[in-house]
């Protein structure tokens, strides 16, 4: 094993180990060690929960990529893709089981499933789609599992024709199933009347774009890292790196097209919401829409292409940027009490009701109509055990199971 | 039957006794509140916002008929009863705060903590307990507890433990000017249903669509 490879792994196990400990310490306090309260009640693990559902999309773009529409220059990157989704799309679930005050109540949602919720629709299509891509890999790997592999192989004649076959039949379903996902869990939000930064129509087609961006991005920082720079990837990367830039420009037309709609009509709800993103969080908007298109303007550009240090660096700008975008799901939402109304018998005057904010502070008010929620050190914690989850499932992954072509030069 | 409320805002004087016997009844934990109210437009409780102007606000559960947090919670835990109160079983909740995002009026809230801990916390009195003392469940269902769990949510459950005994809810009981009154909305001679409809009883944030089972008669105007 080479030394970077052990760094990897050592990094990342020891981050796991950390946010474990983290989420340990959590489960016995209760939610009280994180900095959410009654008026923000999601926060970090919502939008990680969010993040990462997008990031599953490198699965879906690559094998509809290859399968449906016929690029085969990312055949090579078949298996990345589907390992990147099983990856993610697990760790959006891991992001969220710390969310839950009563975990072992779990069950529950077997043997009550409330069939009209989104969050049971979600936790459906995601298992699903874990499901889907793990078989997905599984079916891709199939012509390569020898040795020691040979022993969880399916006995057919042959294995390249018949992966081959199924993993064209499989990709529709995983195209339905992945914006599944992303429609989905935009519903989540997009269905709640009570806070109009969600309310919108366009939340699930924004979230399917920005996930096609990121998702995409996430596969391509592992190709370049596994396959390097040659020759003959060069059109993949291309298609790729195109592939980003078109989803990226489609999430900053639907998010400013939502904007600018409310922002037109000038409605003081509106106004007050969009003020919270504007104003108060001006430097974390200004990033979510440059450090992306920083990166996909380095994508686009074929010298950029040609180091890999530098794709992955546009990559890595273009995910924190999607990663800062879904955080900015909850200060719209929460930083305003949906109750404000016009007092009776007053001119021009909005007024929120402020509510218990469940929190011991011996100098402060108990009711806040705002809460300054910035995560504690106990979710950052978790989350980025979660991240080094991927990362340590993602490096395991190709370690052990022929993901990277043994042949690189073929195909 | 629908079980519905009516606030009279010409009676509130802003005592919040209701809001004081709310709490204790259904022993809240610290820095709970299932019952706020308010002086619309002031910053500070009592005081006008502009002078002559001002009106009490008593806020908690709407039990809407189109309750969103019913909606969104996934296991059912948020429900609706027969005569259409919406009540939270504590024994069901995962804590996921779904129904949180949802309800428009923010008058759910989470144990965040151990309730005792928060109390040691909060330097209560030793062993100092309140409110109503039994467990109370509704067809099977744990409805009210003393002590709640850590990582549930809880709000407003219409005082069903004494609903059940024939009692009016505790802010009804505590309220030193008549203002609450509890009745059928679904029978048009009920008293609250004629109340609403000769005394112009509006709901708050109907622009949501939740339907609340609780409505306000407005202030009466002032000549002059
Ligand atoms: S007021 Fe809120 S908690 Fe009560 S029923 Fe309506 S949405 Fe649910
Ligand atoms: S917090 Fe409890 S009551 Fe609220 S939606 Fe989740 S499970 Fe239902």
């Amino acid at each position: 094993m080479s030394t970077s490879k052990k760094i990897g792994f050592l990094v990342t196990g020891l981050l796991m180990l950390a946010g474990l400990a983290a989420w340990g310490l959590q489960l016995k306090e209760g939610l009280v060690l994180t900095h959410m309260r009654n008026s923000y009640s999601w926060g970090l693990y919502v939008a990680t929960l969010a993040f990462f559902v997008g990031n599953a999309a490198g699965g879906l773009v690559l094998s509809s990529m290859i399968y449906l529409f016929g690029v085969t220059s990312l055949k090579p990157f078949a298996r990345i893709g589907a390992l990147c989704a099983f990856a993610n799309v697990t760790a959006a679930m891991f992001a969220i089981l710390p969310d839950i005050g009563q975990p072992v109540r779990l069950y529950n949602m077997l043997l009550h499933p409330n069939l009209v919720s989104p969050l049971v629709w979600d936790v459906i299509v995601l298992n699903l789609y874990a499901g889907l891509s793990l078989l997905y890999l599984y079916l891709l790997m199939l012509p390569d599992l020898r040795g020691p592999l040979a022993r969880i192989a399916i006995k057919v004649d042959d294995p390249a024709a018949f992966s081959e076959k199924w993993a064209k039949r499989l990709a529709p379903y995983m195209l339905v199933a992945a914006v599944g996902i992303h429609v989905i869990t935009a519903w989540i939000f997009a269905t709640q009347g009570a806070r109009d930064w969600w309310n919108s129509a366009v939340m699930a087609p924004d979230f399917v774009a920005a996930a096609l961006a990121s998702g995409t991005a996430v596969v391509l920082i592992v190709c370049v890292l596994t396959y390097g720079i040659k020759e003959q990837y060069t059109a993949a990367y291309r298609a790729l790196a195109t592939f980003i830039a078109v989803a990226f420009f489609t999430h900053i037309f639907f998010m400013y097209n939502d904007f600018f709609i409310h922002a037109w009509y000038g409605s003081t709800e509106a106004l007050d919401v969009l003020a919270i993103t504007f104003k108060d969080y001006l430097p974390a908007h200004v990033f979510e829409v440059l450090a992306p298109l920083a990166g996909v303007i380095l994508l686009l550009n074929g010298k950029v292409r040609k180091s890999g240090a530098a794709m992955v660096s546009a990559c890595i700008l273009l995910v924190a940027g999607i990663f800062v975008h879904r955080f900015l799901l909850m200060p719209g939402a929460f930083d305003r009490v949906p109750l404000t109304i016009a007092p009776l018998g007053t001119q021009d005057m909005q007024w929120s009701m402020p509510i218990a904010s469940g929190q011991y502070n011996p100098l402060g008010n108990t009711f806040v109509t705002s809460w300054q929620y910035f995560p504690s050190a106990i979710e950052i914690a978790i989350v980025a055990g979660v991240l080094a989850y991927v990362g340590f499932l993602i490096l395991f992954a190709i370690d052990r199971l022929p993901i990277v072509n043994a042949q690189k030069e073929s195909t | 039957m629908r079980r519905g409320m009516v606030i009279d805002l010409e009676k509130c004087i802003g005592c919040r006794s209701c809001v004081v016997a709310c709490k204790q009844h259904n022993a809240q934990p610290p820095g709970n509140w299932w019952n706020r109210v308010f002086t619309p437009g002031s910053h500070r409780h009592l005081t006008p916002p502009e002078k002559g102007e001002e009106y009490f606000l008593p806020v908690h559960c709407q039990h809407c008929n189109n309750a969103p947090c019913e909606k969104v919670c996934p296991v059912k835990a948020t429900y609706r009863t027969e005569d259409g109160m919406i009540m939270v079983d504590f024994e069901r909740c995962i804590g996921c705060r779904y129904c949180m995002a949802a309800c428009p009026y923010g008058v759910r809230q989470f144990n965040w903590e151990d309730p005792k801990k928060a109390m040691e916390k909060y330097e209560y009195q030793q062993d100092y307990s309140y409110g109503y003392p039994e467990e109370f469940r509704l067809d099977g269902r744990l409805v009210y507890m003393p002590v709640r769990f850590k990582g549930v949510v809880e709000k407003c459950n219409f005082c069903a433990h004494y609903a059940d005994k024939g009692l009016d809810p505790a802010c009804v009981r505590g309220c030193p000017g008549n203002a609450r009154h509890v009745g059928d909305l679904d029978d048009p001679d009920s008293k609250v249903s004629k109340m609403i409809r000769k005394k112009k009883g509006f709901t708050l944030l109907p622009e949501k669509g939740t339907r609340p089972n609780v409505y306000y008669l407005p202030p009466r105007r002032k000549e002059g």
